[in-house]
């Protein structure tokens, strides 16, 4: 009997005692090894970070670079190549001490030689880097693991401008970032991160394989940022831009992940016992940017007509195919997800619907029926819907909508031409400081001129109270809802797919990583 | 017959020179910005017009023309916008792949097609003939990319017999590229195959009706010996026209099959260099599909002369 007990109980304590020590059980699951195969939408235009703000280009060189900070899981900076940071007692100076011994893909050790002609470099090319070297008098190292960044006046965008995924403030050696000015791309591409370039070949595949001697930091893997290990041998991204394929690719196995899939495709996918279908948010929050620089839109009641007049749930349910899980209506700026600057205010007019407020307003605006020009394209299908709902619902209130449909390379050009349109769709990305808000800047397509709204965008930037800066990001999102310089839509949400296989994958982030994930095949 | 053939590929000079002008203007007269477009959605035009002045593409259009006439004389593409790599090496780097999706849907084409032309032909309006008809008439009729994407759902996803997409080298490994290569040339030389079957019957029927045929068949000659050495020879000449069309077709991209087969050749490559705007790759795709064309089609005619003996060019 007690020899029976001690069989039942002894490998039970011992897994309760395991898991009370913390990590054993779930170490032994990590495998290392494998390929891991990845189908997204296309092929980057470019794998230099400060150059583009691809959202491919962002998944791809966020597993070969990194930057002084990362983001959290709410999406708060936290150091990355950074080890930490003093900021003077007057704001103006920020000293940042670098984690030593962190090596680059050649062998080669980043120090401060590589970290101030990297930034530099990102600060003329990048828009996060441009708007904080805008504010930055002198960047400087002061010794081998130490650099100074010194602000022309108080700014709250220091740490979170070098914390952004986006077009991100890579760290590249110095040899890299001297041969390629800003505004050419670079060719090289040598980073810090736990995965190393070893071969692209386009249309076809971008094979990384693991850096053997990449230093992570030693906390847990957190939000981007914390605890990177490179358990697979290799991650092969490979383009496959038709979306059935995709599907198909990642059921048979082809592919143990896709991303960017079609939202009619949940239902195959969730039947299928192989794999499981993720909810990837946040996307987008769409969005019919209005031109305020020439034509009608630059009529502020016509513009308050529009977002009078729409009936969101209707539109993002279509969009989304009639799934629930598929959208959110949420008039924040901030997408729920960034903790920091959602707002839930109360009384903003969005999605009112209201034929009255509706016909008052174009009766004030002047509006004599004249053909509204909203470009959309086909490219982007989640667009195309919204932009043709839309149409329908803006016609009914007496609007007249001339809607025109392009190719997304004309949709690009001609809305940097403020004489060629209207209005145009797009989708607004999670952004993780207000004043990286691009429908609230001057010089993005649409125009943000508007005196109030810029006065509070810079009130933003300077201020570093965090109470503050929150009261001011509510008072702006009040001024947006009656400046209305773009017309907020719900949040959208996309569809990717996993393997079971596929062990590890953290859900949470916007875009994809993988580090800190496993096959087990 | 050297002259004739020194004179016809003189005239390809001509004739590509017009062709990459067209193209050139077509593609740079059509809106869309291929910076734009590679500096992402939330670039500035600050930034736009320092790409577009780093690339030249600031320039007057007749200045980039000139340039782009110097380079191409010179044996130079120019560099891609996108793919960091001269266009040239970029097209030999889709050739492969698309030279055996090419032949490998040409023979699928072939095989197909020929044998059920001669046999409808053989057995005209008997029920042979009325199911290959109706097969090849299926064969015109189903859009290229739906019997693509149902073979894929049936062969890959539900029987998981062949790889539903991807391409293998056939240098690297000849049995992973021929694993990869069934779905695409049997879609795509199905549908290819139903023009050569109807063409096959039609010269077929011609043939049989001609007065040699009768001749042979009082002398005694074999149905077979009729059917393959007096009638199919007769009837060849425009069936190789037809497979000479499809394969320079084909050459110049099989776009819906390489798209859905995820495979890197090069209609692929047009579509996204279109789509990019990526001025260089479109123009060197058409260079070399034009070049490709004109002489599929001069092969062609030399081959009549060895099919038709009466077939003689001064």
């Amino acid at each position: 009997m007690s020899s029976s007990l001690s069989r039942k109980y002894v490998p039970l304590a011992l897994a309760a005692l395991m898991l009370i020590a913390g990590g054993p059980l779930t170490a032994e699951a990590q495998k290392k090894g494998g390929i891991l195969k990845v189908g997204n939408l296309g092929e980057p235009p470019s794998l230099d970070a400060h150059w583009t703000t691809a959202s491919i280009t962002e998944t791809l060189t966020n597993h070969i670079y990194e930057g002084l900070y990362s983001l959290d899981s709410d999406n708060r900076p936290i150091p990355m190549l950074a080890e930490s940071h003093t900021v003077s007692k007057d704001g103006l100076v920020y000293t940042f001490k670098l984690r030593q011994g962190v090596k680059f893909h050649n062998g080669k050790e980043m120090t401060s030689e590589d970290v101030v002609p990297s930034l530099a470099r990102w600060g003329k090319q990048s828009i996060y880097g441009k708007a904080l070297f805008a504010q930055v008098a002198e960047w400087k190292a002061l010794d081998k693991y130490t650099v100074e960044m010194k602000l022309k006046e108080k700014s709250a965008i220091v740490l979170i401008s070098l914390a952004v995924p986006n077009n991100f403030g890579a760290i590249y050696p110095k040899e890299i970032v001297e041969k390629f000015a800003p505004e050419v791309k670079a060719t090289e591409y040598v980073g810090t991160g736990p995965f190393k370039l070893a071969e692209w070949k386009p249309d076809q595949y971008i094979r990384m394989v693991r850096f053997d001697d990449y230093k992570s930091r030693n906390e847990k893997p957190n939000g981007y940022g914390g605890g990177k290990t490179a358990y697979l041998d290799e991650v092969r991204f490979q383009p496959v831009p038709e979306v059935a394929t995709r599907v198909a690719q990642v059921e048979t196995g082809e592919l143990d992940f896709a991303d960017d899939l079609n939202l009619d495709a949940y239902d195959r996918l969730k039947a299928n016992p192989n794999l499981r279908p993720l909810v990837s948010k946040p996307y987008y929050w769409l969005v019919a940017v209005l031109n305020k620089k020439e034509g009608l839109m630059t009529n502020q009641k016509l513009r308050q007509a529009w977002q009078a007049a729409i009936d969101i749930e209707p539109i993002m349910k279509n969009v989304a195919g009639g799934r629930a899980e598929f959208y959110r209506m949420d008039s924040s700026l901030a997408m729920t997800e960034i903790v920091s600057w959602h707002t839930k205010l109360s009384g903003l007019p969005w999605n009112e619907h209201n034929r009255a407020k509706v016909q008052k307003l174009l009766q004030e605006a002047g509006y004599k029926k004249e053909p509204i020009r909203f470009m959309t394209t086909q490219e982007y299908k989640w667009m195309y819907d919204f932009a043709l709902l839309t149409k329908q619902q803006l016609e009914d209130l007496g609007f007249n909508i001339d809607l025109q449909v392009v190719d997304w390379a004309t949709l690009v050009k001609r809305r940097n031409n403020p004489k060629e349109y209207d209005a145009f769709t797009t989708g607004i990305g999670a952004f993780y400081d207000p004043t990286h808000a691009v429908f609230l800047t001057a010089s993005w397509p649409g125009w943000t001129t508007d005196e109030d709204i810029q006065k509070l965008q810079a009130e933003l930037a300077r201020e570093t109270d965090p109470k503050k800066r929150v009261a001011l990001w509510e008072q702006q999102t009040r001024l947006f809802y009656d400046k209305v310089p773009v017309i907020r839509y719900g949040d959208l949400f996309g569809l990717r797919a996993i393997r079971n296989t596929t062990k590890g994958f953290n859900e949470k982030t916007e875009r994809i990583r993988f580090y800190n994930v496993w096959v087990e095949k | 017959m050297t002259a004739y053939l020194i004179r016809r590929l003189l005239t390809v000079v001509p004739v590509l020179a017009v062709v990459v002008t067209v193209v050139f203007l077509l593609i740079h007269l059509i809106p869309g910005d291929p910076v734009s477009v590679m500096l992402g959605p939330d670039a500035t035009l600050a930034q736009i017009q320092a790409t577009r002045q780093a690339l030249g593409l600031d320039r007057p259009l007749h200045e980039q023309l000139f340039k782009f006439y110097a380079r191409v004389v010179r044996g130079d593409l120019g560099q891609s916008y996108f793919l960091d790599r001269p266009v040239v090496t970029a097209l030999l780097e889709r050739a492969e792949p698309t030279l055996v999706l090419t032949f490998s849907a040409l023979l699928v084409a072939i095989v197909i097609g020929v044998p059920s032309g001669i046999v409808a032909a053989a057995y005209q309006g008997s029920l042979w003939d009325r199911t290959l008809m109706l097969i090849s008439l299926l064969g015109v009729c189903v859009p290229g990319f739906w019997l693509s994407l149902n073979f894929i759902y049936l062969f890959a996803v539900r029987l998981g017999w062949l790889p539903a997409a991807g391409y293998a080298s056939i240098l690297a490994d000849p049995m992973a590229a021929l694993r990869y290569m069934v779905l695409p040339a049997v879609s795509l030389g199905f549908n290819q195959s139903a023009l050569i079957a109807r063409i096959s019957r039609s010269c077929m029927l011609e043939a049989l009706q001609q007065d040699y045929i009768r001749t042979a068949r009082a002398k005694g000659v074999s149905q077979r010996s009729v059917m393959w050495v007096h009638a199919f020879r007769n009837a060849l000449v425009p069936v190789i026209t037809v497979v000479g069309i499809t394969m320079a077709i084909l050459i110049g991209g099989a776009v819906v099959t390489e798209i859905v087969f995820n495979i890197p050749g090069l209609g692929r490559l047009i579509i996204s260099a279109v789509l990019r705007r990526d001025y260089p790759v479109v123009q060197g795709v058409i260079l070399v599909t034009a070049t490709a064309y004109v002489l599929i089609n001069l092969v062609v005619d030399v081959l009549y002369v060895f099919i038709d003996p009466r077939i003689r060019y001064g």
